[in-house]
């Protein structure tokens, strides 16, 4: 079937980003990053029931520089989905269409992601 | 399944996911910095193995209604949408078991 009339996607070389659906796209990929979160989780348990000494090798594995930045990056990804998706729950209520007011939540949405990302990492690490 | 139902569905789930993913990571950051017997002692705990259980299913749930709209918007090919819809759906139930059967028996 090939139908001129058809919408086309965004020529994205051309396309001129709005905040919208710059994070409209980025809930998408968080959404699958989260799921590559949630598979490593499945092996971390997988090899905690391996006993002490595959679980000891994991931890190094995790706490090396690394590790770190793989589970700093999906604490980021699973905080900006959980506030984005806050953001989608209020438009599904008929909140916050004004192009003004979805402007400024995208922008809360990612300044308060990194800020809460870096609170949440010193609070379970015991920093505060 | 229809839209409608798997529309509110992924929303319900997207709400109780949302405590249970900031306790769940929380804890692994935590334990990520404790040994083994400290691991141990915090999946024996039975409120922590539910909640922990609880989160697999409904995430890997979530994460299969998810993938088919991004399946449906860029695979083309019917066939391999097909496979990739079935792939997903298998894994979707195959790890949640796996979790449970480990916190249950094996942890």
């Amino acid at each position: 079937m090939n139908d001129s009339n058809n919408p086309l996607s965004p020529h994205l070389q051309i396309y001129r980003w709005h905040i919208s659906s710059l994070l409209s796209i980025t809930h998408r990929i968080s959404g699958v990053i989260n799921l590559l979160a949630l598979i490593l989780i499945f092996f971390w348990l997988l090899v905690l029931s391996f006993g002490e000494s595959n679980y000891e090798l994991f931890l190094i594995s995790i706490n090396s520089f690394f590790g770190k930045f793989i589970l700093i990056g999906f604490t980021w990804s699973m905080i900006f989905h959980l506030l984005s998706g806050i953001r989608h729950l209020a438009w599904d209520l008929g909140y916050g269409f004004e192009i003004k007011t979805a402007n400024i939540s995208g922008v809360i949405v990612v300044i308060s992601s990194l800020a809460l990302t870096i609170i949440f990492w010193l609070f379970a690490r015991g920093f505060i | 399944m229809n839209e409608t139902r798997k529309w509110i569905l992924h929303r319900i789930n997207a709400i109780i996911l949302a405590p249970l993913y900031v306790w769940f990571y929380f804890s692994l950051i935590s334990l990520s910095t404790k040994n083994y017997s400290e691991a141990i002692y915090f999946f024996k705990n039975s409120v922590f193995e539910i909640l922990t259980i609880t989160l697999f299913f409904v995430s890997f749930f979530h994460a299969k209604i998810s993938l088919n709209e991004i399946f449906e918007d860029y695979i083309h090919n019917q066939k391999i949408k097909d496979v990739a819809n079935i792939l997903t759906l298998i894994s979707s139930i195959i790890i949640p078991v796996i979790i449970l059967v480990l916190l249950i028996f094996k942890i």
